[in-house]
C-alpha cells in the first residue's frame, strides 16, 4: 500500500512550487485515489445510506477543497516547498522497516541494535562508535523491561 | 452529599499499594516526556498501550490520565529552563519563564508554575467531581443527532484553535473522517477501501497512524530543524517563592483556573487555548504590560495554572459523553475499550470505582507532581542534555517494540512507517495533523449517529435544525467557525498563534 500514495505526492516537493499547490494537489490525489475505490460500493439514499456515500461524499469535499487550495494559492501567492529532508526520512523509516524485517526473523537482540545503528546515520553529527555502543545498551535495556518485567511476547532470540 | 460519598470512594480505589505506584509511575514517565522536547504524550501513550493489558482498567486508566498531566507539568520545566517548550501547551510559558530564569529566577519560575499547576489541579478535580454527575444526566437525553451537532461543534472547535490556516485544518479533519470509513460497513459489512488487505477490514488502526504522525514524523522534523538549546546555565535558585511573589501570584492563578477550567471542557482541545487566553488577560490587567516578555511572574503563573486546569478538565467530555476532544483522549478510548468499558455517560453507573477512582487519582497526581517538578529538578535537567542523535534513535527503539507488540503484528510496524512518510508530507505541506486525528477519532461513532438520525427522521437533514439542543450547538459552531474567519479576529489569532 504504501508505494501507491507515497510516491504520488513527492512529485511535488521541488523547490519553487507554492506549499499549498502542492497541499491541495495531496488532497486531490487522495480524493481521487478514494473516489476509485469506493465508485463500486452501493450509495443507497439518505432514508438508508448505504456503505459508499460517506467515503464518496467526503471524498468529493476533499477533492472540491484541494482544487479551491490550488486556485487560491496561485491567486494570492505564499510560502514556497523546502527542500524534504531525504536522509532523516530514509534512515529513520529504514531502521523502522528493519526492525519490521528482522524482529521475527532474528528477534529483538539483532533487530534493536541493527535499526538503532542504522537511524543513527539520520543525522551528520553521527559518532558510528558511540551509536553501536549505546545501541546495544539500549536493546539490552528493552529486553530487561518488555520482555522480563512487563512479560510482553516479543521474540527476542530465534536464530539460534 | 453525594460528591463527597463518590470521592470519598474514589480514594479509596485510588490509595491502594498498586493504584498509588501506578499513577507514580504515569507522573514519572509523563514528567520524563514532557520535559524532553519531540516526545509528545500522544506517542508515548501510543507506545505504552500494550504495557497496560496486564493491568486492571482503574490501574491502566489511572497510569495513562498520569502521563498526560504529568507532561504538562514537564513541558513548563523544559520551556523555563531551554526556551522549548516541551509540549504545546507550554508555548506561553517560554516567553516570561525563560526571561526569569536568565535573571538567574529560574527557581521561583520552577515554584510558581508547579504550585499554581497544583493549585489548578485540585479545582479542576472537584470541577471534573461535581460536573460529571449533572452532565452525564444531560448526556443521557442526547439521541443521534445531538451527538452528531456535538461532535460536529468538536470538530469545528480543532480547526478553529489550530495553528495555520483555517481551510487547511477543516480539510484536515474531512481527511480524517475519510480514513475513518476505511474498513467494514457496519451496518451492511461491505469493505469499504481495504484494497484487500485484511488487517484494514477492521478498519485503519489508531495506533500506527498517532505513532507514525506523531512519532516518527516528528523525529524527521526534529532532525531537519535542529533547535538551539540553550540551557540556562546560571544556578536555578530558590525554588519557593517570597511573599510579594506569592501576592503577585495569586490572582494571575485564580483566574488561569477558572479560564483554563472553562475552555478545557470545550470538545475539540479547548485546553490548549487556555494558557493563551489567560496569557493575553494578564496582559491586559497588569499595571504595566511592559513588563510582560522581560520576565513578569504573572505571565508564568497564569498560562501554567490554565494549561494543567484545562487538561484535567479536558477529562470531562470523555467521561460523561464519550467524546475524545484531543489525541490523547482519543488514545483514553483506545485503552478504555481493550479492556472493554465503552466511553460514555454509562460509565459512571456501570464503573463507578473507574470514574471516580481515576478522579482521585489526579488529584494525588498533581501531589505528587509537586515532589516529582520541584526537588528533582536537577535530574531533569541533566536530561536535557543529553543530545538529539542519542535520543532519537532510543525513542525509535521504544516505539517500535510498542507498536510490535500491541497486536504482535509485524504489518503495524509497516503501517506505522507509511503513516510517518505521510506525516512527514502533511507537515512539509503546512497541514496540521492535530484536527486529522481528531476527524479521525469521532469518524465512525458520527458516522453512526448520521446514520442513525436520518432514519429516523426518514432522512430529512431539517432533524439538526428542528431539534434545539442540536440546533443550538450547530449555531455554536457556525459563529465560532464565521468569527474566526472574520478578517480582524484571524489577524488576532495569528498574532496569539505566534505569540
Amino acid at each position: 500500500m504504501s508505494e501507491q500514495i507515497s510516491g504520488e505526492p513527492d512529485k511535488e516537493s521541488g523547490r519553487g512550487i507554492l506549499q499549498d499547490v502542492g497541499a491541495g494537489v495531496f488532497l486531490i490525489l487522495i480524493s481521487l485515489f478514494f473516489l476509485w475505490q469506493a465508485w463500486d460500493l452501493p450509495r443507497g439514499s439518505l432514508r438508508a445510506m448505504g456503505a459508499g456515500m460517506l467515503p464518496m461524499s467526503i471524498a468529493v469535499i476533499l477533492g472540491a477543497g484541494g482544487v479551491l487550495l490550488v486556485i487560491m494559492s496561485l491567486v494570492k501567492g505564499g510560502e514556497r516547498l523546502t527542500t524534504p529532508h531525504v536522509r532523516g526520512l530514509f534512515f529513520v523509516l529504514g531502521g523502522l522497516i528493519l526492525f519490521g524485517l528482522t524482529v521475527r526473523w532474528l528477534g529483538l537482540i539483532v533487530a534493536g541494535p541493527l535499526s538503532m545503528m542504522f537511524a543513527s546515520f539520520a543525522t551528520a553529527d553521527v559518532r558510528p562508535v558511540e551509536a553501536a555502543i549505546f545501541a546495544v545498551v539500549m536493546t539490552a535495556f528493552c529486553i530487561g523491561l518488555f520482555k522480563f518485567l512487563l512479560g510482553l511476547p516479543i521474540p527476542i532470540i530465534t536464530f539460534i | 452529599m453525594d460528591i463527597f460519598s463518590n470521592l470519598a470512594m474514589g480514594f479509596g480505589v485510588a490509595f491502594t499499594l498498586q493504584n498509588l505506584f501506578l499513577c507514580f509511575l504515569g507522573c514519572m514517565i509523563g514528567t520524563l516526556v514532557g520535559v524532553l522536547p519531540g516526545v509528545g504524550p500522544v506517542a508515548t501513550i501510543a507506545m505504552l498501550l500494550p504495557i497496560t493489558f496486564g493491568l486492571d482498567p482503574t490501574g491502566a486508566l489511572i497510569m495513562l490520565a498520569g502521563i498526560y498531566y504529568g507532561a504538562q507539568y514537564g513541558g513548563s520545566t523544559t520551556a523555563i529552563l531551554v526556551n522549548i517548550p516541551g509540549e504545546a501547551t507550554a508555548v506561553v510559558t517560554t516567553l516570561d519563564g525563560h526571561q526569569m530564569a536568565k535573571q538567574g529566577r529560574a527557581g521561583v519560575a520552577l515554584g510558581v508554575a508547579a504550585l499554581g499547576s497544583f493549585f489548578a489541579g485540585c479545582v479542576a478535580t472537584i470541577f471534573i467531581a461535581a460536573l460529571g454527575a449533572p452532565l452525564t444526566r444531560f448526556a443521557q437525553l442526547f439521541g443521534p443527532a445531538e451527538y452528531f451537532s456535538l461532535m460536529v461543534m468538536g470538530l469545528v472547535f480543532s480547526t478553529v484553535l489550530a495553528r495555520g490556516s483555517i481551510l487547511k485544518a477543516l480539510l484536515m479533519v474531512f481527511l480524517g473522517l475519510l480514513l475513518a470509513t476505511v474498513g467494514t460497513d457496519l451496518e451492511t459489512g461491505q469493505e469499504r477501501v481495504t484494497l484487500g488487505i485484511q488487517q484494514l477490514s477492521d478498519g485503519v488502526d489508531f495506533a500506527p497512524l498517532a505513532m507514525g504522525i506523531f512519532g516518527f514524523a516528528e523525529i524527521i522534523r526534529n532532525l531537519e530543524n535542529p533547535e538551539a538549546r540553550d540551557v540556562v546555565r546560571s544556578k536555578i535558585g530558590n525554588l519557593l517563592p517570597n511573599w510579594s511573589e506569592i501576592k503577585q501570584s495569586i490572582k494571575p492563578v485564580l483566574r488561569g483556573t477558572a479560564i483554563g477550567s472553562i475552555l478545557g471542557i470545550l470538545p475539540g482541545n479547548g485546553a490548549v487555548l487556555g494558557p493563551f487566553a489567560s496569557y493575553a488577560m494578564e496582559k491586559k490587567l497588569a499595571k504595566d504590560p511592559s513588563r510582560f516578555g522581560k520576565g513578569a511572574i504573572e505571565g508564568v503563573a497564569g498560562p501554567e495554572s490554565a494549561n494543567n486546569a484545562g487538561a484535567q478538565t479536558a477529562f470531562i467530555p470523555l467521561l460523561t459523553l464519550g467524546i475524545p476532544p484531543n489525541a490523547v483522549m482519543a488514545l483514553m478510548v483506545g485503552a478504555m475499550t481493550i479492556h472493554g468499558i465503552i466511553p460514555g455517560p454509562q460509565v459512571m453507573t456501570k464503573n463507578p470505582e473507574l470514574f471516580w477512582g481515576m478522579i482521585a487519582s489526579m488529584w494525588i497526581g498533581n501531589a505528587m507532581l509537586v515532589i516529582i517538578n520541584l526537588p528533582l529538578v536537577g535530574i531533569w535537567v541533566k536530561l536535557l542534555k543529553v543530545p538529539y542523535r542519542l535520543m532519537f534513535p532510543a525513542i525509535l527503539i521504544f516505539c517500535s517494540i510498542g507498536i510490535y507488540s500491541i497486536n504482535n503484528s509485524i504489518q503495524d510496524v509497516y503501517f506505522t512507517a507509511f503513516f510517518a512518510l505521510v506525516g512527514y508530507i502533511m507537515i512539509k505541506l503546512g497541514f496540521e495533523p492535530a484536527p486529522m486525528l481528531l476527524g479521525f477519532v469521532l469518524g465512525k461513532l458520527m458516522e453512526e449517529k448520521l446514520r442513525q438520525a436520518l432514519i429516523l427522521s426518514r432522512g430529512s437533514f431539517t432533524t439538526f435544525i428542528e431539534r434545539p439542543v442540536s440546533a443550538t450547538l450547530l449555531a455554536v459552531a457556525l459563529i465560532m467557525l464565521v468569527i474566526a474567519l472574520l478578517p480582524a479576529m484571524s489577524k488576532k489569532r495569528d498574532q496569539a498563534f505566534q505569540e
